[in-house]
């Protein structure tokens, strides 16, 4: 049981964080990684250096179904009654299950020498990122059967929704002051897949009516496949389950690690621009790439149509057919009609992508000494101040990630507060397809040139984490040196 | 194991308590003779015998999670003659388990149904969970030359099934 108490823990805990929105982020100046999320965002120092393994320690994510507190609450209602009512009437194709996770192994920023206009940064993070769509209708297939009621019911196959991957990303990005009110940013990444698989787009249906040549008919259309790259040689570590699976699946995940798994390349693109000294508007596009998969590919397929009216035996007609293997011959028949296959054909994933785009307004003159003078050099510099000089920023986000099912979208207002340079705070209020209650709050505290900044989503729901249909956490150490250190 | 920490009380073992019992329906076989073809065969004999393989029950899904169900079956007569159709289970040593036995009229006849239950206040399960093939035969129990004034008159054998499993 505590096998199965694991594995329900891990799957319901995914969906107690959300998927890759990272609104508190995006903005949020004073933390290096927001150029993560705006290769072309302001930045203020004059080099960072994100501690190894823990300066990104991210995990989010998301259900806009049922939640853990939903099915498992110890509250004496039978679990049974709970899926029925929950999930097989509450949800449909629409919902979701979706986590990702990230932790960055080192991150390195610098200001240029010779070019001060520009900021250099590069680094290596990993990625873990998985989304499974409600299979409404196979549930439905799985739990009730196509008997009784069902008998007429259309069953679509379509509903199978599913995309997962762990990657590694190497990364090098520039950002470049292009005017004094104009920041520009990319940033070329370099995938080394670990694992990824993907079940979209698929196509079918499963009839059973009233039969013409028997009482019943059972009918089935698909055009179904899951794509699969990097997972039949863990499989098979596993299965063996030999003295060495522990240091064969690290030795197998290393490789991968450092560029022996399917490659891929991406690009990140940014930019700001300040209407006037206090207002800004910014944008990025994220993850505009794709992983080539030609490593332990194994693919399946599942396509044709089939009707299955069982046994049929017509005389005078299947006279000569009798004493034949009947059954093997409706097995036969089937199994050529709707071939299920393998294949190990090369294919092409692409990264799921994401757009940013914002607006601020900053208000609030600090202290004099918190003023810097413009240096001519990567920080943004507004009339002589850095918009560091002002206290307060509110904000207006729009993200947008492209789905296995379409579009998703979250929109967010912000309010940040700067307590001079070495603590800055910030909460958000957030709406999507999860909550329409998500209040964040996030912080960046600096001593001397450590800083330590965490941000943390759907607050609210803290209280009873296990009812929240979402969840967010990300935290992280960096050392900076401040651009007029 | 249970999990509490800014949150209500949550109980995994419910997990364990979560039963999955799918309805699942099919044909199972059918049979079906002209009025013609049967007049070829020497009344009171046989007109139709055969033993076929029948692995639908054995199938290690169906076997393994049976908890009961339902085996219908529909005969018409539009033939001149009364007959008699006999369906025999058969284990893998080809001895009957049961049998289903059909004594229809001549026509004109309604459509005969039944219900055979199996399972809770049926039939044993084992019978299906052990059937690894099913002998159908029909036998004419009138003559060998009338016809019947109905349109292409036959004999007309349906089955399906309705199992309930446990996949969890």
């Amino acid at each position: 049981m505590k096998f199965y108490g694991i594995l329900i823990f891990l799957f319901f805990s995914s969906v107690l964080m959300r998927s890759q929105n990272r609104q508190l982020l995006f903005d949020f100046d004073e933390i290096p990684q927001s150029l993560m999320v705006n290769p072309g965002a302001d930045t203020y120092h004059k080099c960072h250096v994100g501690v190894p393994v823990i300066s990104v320690f991210m995990v989010q994510g998301a259900t806009s179904g049922v939640t853990v507190n939903d099915i498992f609450a110890d509250d004496g209602v039978d679990i049974n009654l709970k899926v029925r009512e929950r999930m097989l009437d509450g949800m449909n194709s629409r919902d979701d299950f979706s986590i990702t996770s990230q932790i960055e192994a080192f991150y390195v920023g610098f200001q240029g020498k010779n070019r001060p206009e520009n900021y250099y940064s590069f680094g290596m993070y990993g990625e873990t990122d998985i989304i499974v769509y409600w299979p409404e209708d196979l549930a439905r297939l799985a739990f009730d059967g196509n008997g009784g009621p069902n008998i007429g019911r259309q069953f679509d196959l379509g509903d199978l929704n599913l995309r997962g991957e762990m990657t590694n990303v190497f990364h090098f990005g520039i950002r470049k002051k292009v005017k004094d009110n104009l920041t520009l940013g990319f940033r070329a990444k370099l995938y080394s897949n670990i694992f990824n698989f993907k079940s979209t787009n698929n196509q079918g249906t499963f009839l059973t009516t009233e039969g013409e040549d028997n009482i019943l008919s059972n009918s089935i259309t698909a055009d179904m496949g899951l794509q699969t790259a990097g997972l039949n040689e863990i499989r098979d570590i596993l299965r063996d389950d030999t003295d060495t699976t522990r240091e064969d699946l690290t030795s197998l995940f290393t490789n991968r690690l450092l560029l022996g798994g399917n490659l891929g390349l991406g690009l990140d693109l940014g930019f700001t621009y300040e209407l006037n000294e206090q207002t800004q508007i910014s944008g990025s596009v994220l993850d505009l790439g794709f992983i080539y998969n030609s490593k332990d590919v194994l693919s399946y397929t599942l396509e044709g149509s089939a009707v299955n009216e069982g046994i049929n035996v017509l005389l005078p007609e299947d006279i000569n057919s009798i004493g034949e293997d009947r059954w093997q011959q409706l097995v036969d028949e089937i199994e050529a009609a709707l071939p299920f296959e393998e294949n190990e054909d090369n294919y092409i994933m692409l990264r799921p992508v994401k757009l940013y785009g914002s607006i601020t307004h900053d208000w609030g003159e600090g202290a004099s000494g918190t003023r810097r003078e413009n240096c001519g050099c990567a920080i943004n510099v507004r009339g002589g101040s850095s918009e560091q000089y002002y206290r307060n920023r509110v904000g207006g986000l729009l993200y947008m990630i492209k789905r296995p099912l379409g579009v998703q979208a979250a929109l967010t207002g912000s309010y940040q507060r700067r307590f001079g340079r070495n603590f800055s705070v910030k909460t958000s209020y957030t709406i999507d397809k999860y909550s329409f209650s998500n209040v964040g709050l996030g912080l960046a505290l600096n001593a001397g040139p450590v800083q330590f900044y965490i941000l943390g989503d759907n607050l609210l729901s803290y209280q009873n984490i296990a009812d929240s249909n979402y969840a967010s956490l990300q935290f992280g150490f960096n050392i900076l040196s401040w651009n007029d250190n | 194991m249970s999990f509490q920490a800014c949150s209500d009380k949550q109980n995994f073992d419910q997990f364990d308590d979560l039963q999955i019992t799918p309805l699942v329906a099919s044909s199972l076989f059918s049979v079906e003779v002209t009025e013609p073809f049967i007049n070829t065969i020497p009344a009171v004999n046989a007109f139709y015998s055969e033993t076929f393989n029948f692995d639908a029950f054995t199938e290690r899904f169906v076997a393994e999670s049976l908890l009961e169900g339902t085996i219908s079956y529909e005969i018409e007569n539009t033939t001149s003659k009364p007959v008699t159709l006999v369906i025999e289970f058969l284990d893998a040593g080809g001895n009957a388990l049961d049998a289903e036995r059909f004594d229809i009229p001549a026509a004109p006849t309604a459509l005969l149904t039944r219900d055979v239950a199996y399972g809770a206040g049926g039939k044993a399960l084992d019978i299906l969970i052990n059937t690894t093939d099913l002998r159908v035969t029909g036998v004419n129990l009138g003559d060998n030359t009338s016809t019947s004034t109905e349109t292409e008159p036959k004999i007309s054998l349906k089955s399906a099934a309705e199992f309930l499993v446990q996949v969890k």
